[in-house]
């Protein structure tokens, strides 16, 4: 546990002193939110059904949530350790290799505790009520960051699968299609059937939809948990595909 | 000591591989890559406790790959490695705790500073909290790095990077470390430096095993060598055992524009001429007495009217065990040591 530790404070160290590496994550995620608010707004007036009485900002805050918690930034500065020579050294320390994994997940749960509060805040700033209070909104947050940490663990493959930067960098690309394939912009009810057919099928989706209870409908513990259970689903199966790589490397 | 000059492995290890002393044995080591790439092949070694080993040889004859072998790193495709006693296969987490490694790549974190990086390595071996802070000062003052302590070490020169990264692998105060090319890329007031830090270590009783491309290197710091080409050893023993084994002086004639067919031939037969090695414009010429030999060479050339270069003599070097012991020298040996003379004087 002690190396955990120390290796995720190290990985924090390296969020906040590399800010350059954060900052554009985080702007994208705003900038969506700011955008699609100001395309769709005349057209889902808060007397929208769906918004029950809310700006179209409060239906979109999940999925900027999403995109601010969902990067390759781990997946990156471990490729980059390796590239340097400092993962080597690591391996060679009598510490378990799963250490040097979770290590890098601790960081993902400051970082995207601290993305996702921001971006929440930036939400509310812009009209989006937090239906289920402050404890809803520490959940939210919470729920973020965790999808974040899950996440984390598809571009940790592909780090140790390729160790090779560009192709990290690129994994990002593959939750484009993930995060659109979602009621991301309107409920599935709207969506035309093939897509509701996609994003029903998306595990994503049940993600935002979790989310999205939170600040719209209140404490509705079906899709919370739903979303919970997801997202622990998901972090399982990256997880533990990366202690699997990582127990083998240069090990065969 | 064995020695053998021919292009196979030495099939035993020295006297040393056996005794209970012994920090490191290998024993048929290989290790095969994807592709059918033999890196190592069928090695054996033997290291006794307190020494400086070299382990020499150029650019992918199979250091590195034997290097990550022994520090655990690396699983051999076949034999067994023992190191401080330990099985580098079936006990590798033990060995890892007895091992301090510096690597060819300098395994810095760019964003920490010298004194985290050297705190979280302590940590790393359970050293923590005030015994992790007053062991990296020590270890900061030991490689001179007090004054940077606080600098990312992105911001260090080469040398200063490559200091900090053996003072990391010191942390936990090893048996056995293992320098893979510790100088490579390094200026030559670096390597000096370097030099000194290893015998330092040495002198505080950790087991030294040091693979390099520099002969004076070698020559300076090791206790043993082994020279490794092409995956296998080809020599070992102490340095000055390697060259007496030479027995013979060597006089080298630098061509200058002379045919070298007709130098050879020229010197064909030469008293006490062991064999003629043809360099890079110059004969190599091994002989039994190099002194004496001069005035019948210069006689020899002055008859066929040869016009060659300088002709001087010298002792044999460990480059020329290397050569003669795999048919070529190491790149940038002359270089190297030009850079080191005029460092020194």
């Amino acid at each position: 546990m002690t190396e955990v530790l120390l290796l995720g404070r190290r990985a924090t160290r390296e969020i906040v002193r590399y800010p350059e590496a954060t900052i554009p994550t985080l702007f994208i995620p705003l900038f969506f939110l700011v955008v699609n608010i100001g395309q769709v707004s005349k057209t889902f007036p808060s007397s929208t059904p769906f918004l029950k009485g809310q700006g179209y900002v409060a239906f979109q805050l999940p999925v900027s949530l999403m995109f601010a918690v969902a990067t390759a930034t781990s997946g990156l500065a471990l490729v980059t350790e390796i590239d340097l020579g400092y993962f080597d050294k690591l391996l060679v320390a009598p510490i378990r290799r799963s250490s040097l994994i979770f290590g890098r997940l601790t960081a993902d749960l400051v970082r995207g505790i601290a993305a996702s509060g921001l971006v929440l805040l930036v939400g509310i700033a812009l009209g989006a009520r937090v239906q289920s209070g402050v404890a809803g909104a520490v959940l939210i947050v919470l729920l973020s960051a965790l999808f974040g940490v899950a996440y984390a663990g598809f571009g940790i493959l592909v780090a140790l699968r390729t160790r090779n930067v560009q192709a990290t960098q690129s994994s990002f690309l593959l939750f484009f299609p993930l995060l659109f394939l979602t009621p991301n912009f309107v409920p599935f009810d709207r969506l035309s059937p093939l897509m509701e057919a996609l994003a029903r099928i998306n595990p994503i989706s049940y993600v935002i939809v979790g989310l999205r209870s939170l600040v719209i409908d209140g404490w509705d513990l079906g899709k919370i948990g739903v979303c919970l259970l997801v997202t622990i689903a998901l972090g399982a199966v990256l997880i533990t595909a990366s202690l699997r790589v990582i127990a083998t490397y240069d090990r065969n | 000591m064995t020695m053998t000059f021919d292009t196979h492995r030495v099939e035993q290890p020295s006297a040393l591989a056996s005794g209970s002393e012994s920090a490191i044995v290998a024993r048929k080591l290989r290790r095969t890559f994807k592709g059918g790439i033999e890196a190592v092949r069928d090695i054996d070694l033997a290291v006794s406790t307190g020494e400086v080993f070299g382990f020499l040889g150029p650019n992918g004859a199979g250091k590195t790959t034997t290097v990550r072998m022994l520090c655990t790193l690396l699983p051999p495709t076949a034999g067994t490695a023992m190191v401080a006693g330990l099985d580098v296969v079936r006990e590798a987490a033990q060995v890892r705790r007895r091992i301090g490694v510096a690597l060819q790549e300098i395994g810095l974190d760019p964003v920490q500073t010298g004194r985290e990086l050297l705190e979280l390595q302590c940590g790393l071996y359970g050293i923590t909290g005030r015994l992790a802070t007053t062991r990296a000062d020590e270890l900061l003052e030991l490689v001179g790095l007090t004054d940077a302590a606080e600098r990312r070490t992105k911001t260090y020169s080469g040398g200063m990077k490559r200091r900090l990264d053996l003072a990391s692998a010191l942390v936990h105060a090893p048996d056995v470390l293992f320098l893979d090319e510790p100088t490579t890329g390094l200026d030559p007031a670096s390597r000096l430096t370097i030099w000194d830090e290893v015998r330092r270590i040495n002198a505080g009783g950790a087991t030294v095993f040091l693979t390099t491309q520099y002969m004076e290197e070698a020559d300076k710091l090791c206790d043993r060598v082994a020279i490794i080409d092409n995956g296998q050893i080809v020599a070992d023993g102490t340095p000055e055992q390697l060259k007496a084994e030479m027995g013979r002086d060597v006089v080298s004639v630098s061509l200058d524009g002379a045919d070298p067919a007709a130098t050879e031939a020229a010197l064909g037969g030469l008293p006490g001429l062991e064999r003629v090695a043809a360099e890079p414009g110059a004969l190599a010429l091994y002989v039994e007495d190099g002194a004496s030999s001069i005035p019948e060479i210069v006689r020899r050339l002055d008859r066929d009217r040869i016009l060659v270069g300088a002709i001087s003599v010298a002792r044999p070097s460990l480059d020329d065990v290397f050569l003669k012991a795999t048919g070529r020298r190491l790149e940038g040996q002359q270089r190297s040591s030009q850079e080191l003379e005029e460092v020194s004087r």
